[in-house]
């Protein structure tokens, strides 16, 4: 006689039968797109504020700017919410005629007051963009001043100090921080003189092609087309961001079409997606690069043999052919690929002789002890695990100090390591300037200058002379003089030794199922949505 | 007679106070051990808010308007002000009220919880029961596999199989998320409990995705809870089969499924309530390896993002509601004591 009472097995029984219903055939709506992705790094919404690649995304869609960079050709600069625009002769006035007819989501007008006002509201507010304007010589105090609006159609930018156009272009149609927003909307949240930043963290008052329904953090976001959209409504309805931090989860909801696009997945799933039918893959090049940081705050990295030898002692090939598929492709130069102004690599390898015979002359022929600070994740931990392996063939004797972004790169804003295993460089202007600027430049290399958004400033890499030639190089008005003048740069820093040593350029690898047609990711990150669709 | 009432009433009433003093200076301390712990961690929350590369003006401001340029103690004081004036200050990760944030993900939590315990009492008392009654035979030995099998898995690894086998290959279960995306931001948020949301909607559909997301997290959750069950109520169970009372309720010619539930199992009731209240408590707490497979946006993920980033003011509302629910589920299982036995009465 069994001592279970009938209920139980009844309850049981009940369990396993709904456990077992087969679900629906898996297939997102096909008037929505689904898009799975970590979130973790999406804080704010707010376009001041707004750090990040994901953030840049979710708000090119929610937002416009001025002009946009082609999607196919990043060179080229595409009209926008500006229908045309005037660089005066002497390069330091630029004019934007507005689009005529532009109304927000809201229903109000868009004019060149808002376009006026929201760039004088990222420097007001000094928040994480405010830098990018900062470095063109605008402040809160001139900002009204230098940034305005002629009439309601005309939009003027006066730079305050000699820079080139171009790259104040590049930076309206890619920075996170030059989105327009709807003033009238955004005063009517503001709370005392925050300048509505409080509600703009989870709430967005743009003019784009979807208008944001709800944003919970850590969860999901939601879009909905906005039919009144000045480039004609979106074709799908709905967009539905949902975050999911785990790649084999990603991997398993994209291969039973339970996702449309799969982002941030590790470089073992995206390779066995890599032949199903089912899914297609795109790679997007990002403006910043992977590289070794030395600290020449660091007696032992201030002796430039040490750092020939260091940079002698990287595994650039072997890192790129085995580390770093899905996550970058190989970039000895500071400069992104593909820029007109980028020399060749110089074809660095590891050469640990070489390198022991400049360890031997700085007076090191036995190595030394060292640490690596680097994030625990792929490919950063890889790369370092290389670099700790070619460093010992030198006898250099370095321990990994692992830590999440914000150790491993708040060490380094303090000046406070020896080598970090990185990644870092300029924005998405396609400009040599942008990576120059992030990455050499360093105009004054006193602690207490505090210049910690200048990774030269971070490394105590000094070079009056390259200075001199990148503010040269940035102010040059004809184009062939500005081309050699960054080459020369490029092989100046070389022989110089710089402490940041470049080993790959950051790729991005999206998933896409393959019913979703014109999905076309953006190397800027504003990887619009309007046009995409399903093919059924 | 009224002074013994009057006594018993005095009695309750320092009772009452001396458990609310305790329980205040508890969650004190461990407001206070958190908010230590939290500044000492090699975090900064400045860098979490601007990014790495803002310039030091920014960094300044943020820093400033944070409040962390004030000594530990003024920030700990001005922390435990707000909180008494019913203010446990801004999430940084979401930007709203820390209690909002917690009103919003703590009922995913609590669906998932509440139908894994719902799953291991189901499964582990009798599993329990069934050991302890065949000790040292066949059922003893299965149940020990089963239970050695739910402490000893990596909930993780049986997580991603449980994905891959139900979800992937046999269709059975949703995949990650609470419902199938599709239907995301389309059901009333009521309760937060979406079962019970989709229900008081009537949408069936929403419904059964819901159901087939939510089966496996709980079941593969609730496996721990079987083993911990289990092997509790085996070794009470144990315990009182030994006694001399069932020697004689046999002897006088009771079933052996009678001797078993109506008498060894009901006098174990009381220890299982603490046993399942205390695991009912950890499952509450958030498991944040189970939401971050299942991408599940339950407060043992918020609270792991809200620990990376440093943002002690979601850290310390979550710790405090972790406190609160153990005092809760102790309160709980002490009014629940005197139900089942008269003793305590």
């Amino acid at each position: 006689m069994s001592i279970f009472p009938s209920l139980w097995a009844r309850v049981l029984a009940a369990i396993m039968v709904v456990g077992v219903v087969p679900g629906a055939d898996a297939r997102t709506p096909v008037d929505q797109l689904i898009v799975g992705m970590s979130m973790v790094n999406l804080l704010s919404l707010d376009p001041a504020a707004a750090t990040g690649l994901d953030v840049a995304e979710v708000n090119a869609n929610l937002y416009d700017m001025l002009l946009v960079q082609d999607v196919a050709e990043p060179d080229r600069l595409l009209p926008a919410l500006a229908e045309r625009w005037q660089v005066s002769d002497d390069r330091t006035t630029l004019t934007f005629t507005l689009r005529p007819g532009v109304r927000f989501q809201s229903g109000n007008p868009l004019t060149a007051d808002d376009v006026a006002w929201s760039l004088q509201r990222v420097l007001k507010l000094n928040l994480a963009l405010a830098s990018t304007w900062k470095a063109y010589g605008f402040t809160a105090a001139n900002a009204e001043r230098y940034l305005r609006a002629q009439d309601a159609n005309t939009f003027v930018l006066q730079l305050p100090r000699p820079s080139d156009p171009l790259l104040v272009l590049n930076t309206l149609a890619t920075s996170p921080s030059a989105f327009v927003l709807d003033r009238k909307t955004v005063l009517e949240h503001q709370k005392n003189t925050d300048l509505g930043a409080a509600w703009l963290t989870t709430h967005a008052a743009g003019s784009g092609a979807f208008v944001l329904n709800d944003w919970r953090a850590n969860d999901v976001l939601l879009m909905s087309r906005f039919d009144g959209y000045w480039g004609g409504p979106a074709k799908l309805k709905r967009v539905v961001m949902r975050n999911m931090t785990e790649s084999q989860s990603l991997r398993l909801m994209i291969e039973r079409g339970d996702l449309d696009i799969a982002k941030g997945m590790s470089a073992p799933d995206i390779s066995a997606l890599q032949h199903n039918d089912k899914v297609r893959t795109q790679t997007l090049q990002r403006g910043t690069l992977y590289y070794v940081a030395l600290s020449m705050k660091q007696p032992v990295f201030a002796d430039e043999r040490v750092r020939k030898a260091i940079r002698a002692l990287i595994d650039y090939q072997g890192i790129n052919q085995t580390v770093m598929p899905h996550y970058g492709v190989i970039n000895q130069r500071p400069l992104p690929l593909g820029l007109a102004a980028r020399l060749p690599d110089p074809g660095y390898r590891l050469d640990v002789e070489q390198a022991r015979r400049w360890l031997a002359e700085a007076g090191y022929p036995q190595g030394f002890k060292t640490t690596i600070r680097v994030l625990a994740e792929p490919p950063f931990i890889n790369i370092a695990a290389s670099l700790q392996a070619t460093l010992a063939q030198a006898g250099i004797e370095a321990s990994i100090i692992t830590g999440t972004g914000n150790q491993v790169y708040g060490a380094m804003r303090e000046r406070n390591f020896d080598i970090i295993v990185g990644r870092g460089g300029g924005g998405a202007e396609r400009h040599p300037h942008s990576s120059l600027r992030t990455l050499v430049y360093n105009p004054d290399n006193r602690d207490e200058a505090r210049l910690s958004n200048f990774q030269g400033w971070r490394t105590a890499f000094f070079s009056p002379e390259l200075n001199r030639l990148i503010e040269q190089a940035e102010v040059e008005p004809d184009a062939s003089k500005q081309l050699a003048a960054y080459q020369q740069i490029q092989v100046r820093l070389d022989q110089q030794v710089g402490a940041i040593v470049p080993i790959s350029q950051m790729t991005d690898t999206v998933l896409v199922y393959a019913d979703v047609t014109d999905f076309h990711g953006h190397s800027a990150a504003t990887t619009r949505y309007k046009d995409v669709y399903k093919t059924r | 007679m009224v002074v013994m009432t009057a006594s018993a009433l005095g009695a309750r009433a320092s009772g009452t106070a001396r458990r609310a003093s305790t329980v205040l200076v508890t969650l004190l301390g461990l407001l206070m051990l958190t908010f230590f712990i939290g500044r000492v961690m090699p975090l900064d929350p400045v860098l979490a808010v601007v990014g790495p590369d803002a310039d030091h003006s920014t960094y300044q401001q943020v820093y400033l308007a944070m409040g962390l340029d004030k000594p530990l103690w003024t920030q700990f004081g001005l922390y435990l002000n707000d909180l008494l004036h019913g203010n446990f200050g801004n999430a940084l990760l979401t930007g709203h009220p820390v209690l909002d944030d917690i009103r919003r993900v703590f009922p995913a939590t609590l669906e998932l919880a509440t139908l894994a315990i719902l799953f291991g009492v189901l499964i582990g008392l009798p599993l329990g029961v069934c050991a302890a009654s065949n000790q040292g035979r066949l059922g003893d030995h299965v149940a020990r596999v089963i239970t050695l099998f739910g402490y000893s898995t990596p909930i993780f690894w049986l997580g991603m199989i449980g994905l891959l086998v139900f979800y992937a290959w046999l269709g059975w279960a949703g995949g990650a998320g609470r419902i199938d995306l599709g239907y995301d931001g389309l059901v009333p948020d009521v309760t937060g409990l979406l079962l019970i949301d989709t229900s008081l909607a009537g949408d069936w559909e929403a419904f059964a995705s819901a159901l087939r997301h939510i089966l496996l997290p709980a079941l593969i959750l609730g496996l721990n809870s079987v083993a911990y069950i289990s092997r509790m109520t085996r070794s009470f169970m144990l315990e009182q089969l030994s006694q001399e009372y069932i020697i004689t309720a046999r002897v006088k010619g009771l079933s052996r499924r009678q001797v078993v539930w109506g008498h060894a199992f009901r006098n174990i009731l009381v220890q299982l309530l603490t046993v399942v209240a205390l695991a009912y408590g950890s499952l509450l707490e958030g498991a944040v390896l189970i939401e971050t497979v299942f991408a599940w946006p339950g407060f043992g993920q918020y609270l792991t993002s809200s620990l990376m980033l440093g943002d002690m003011n979601a850290v310390m509302g979550c710790v405090l509601v972790i406190g609160l629910i153990f005092v809760a589920l102790n309160l709980i299982s002490d009014a629940l004591y005197k139900v089942f036995d008269p003793r305590t009465r």
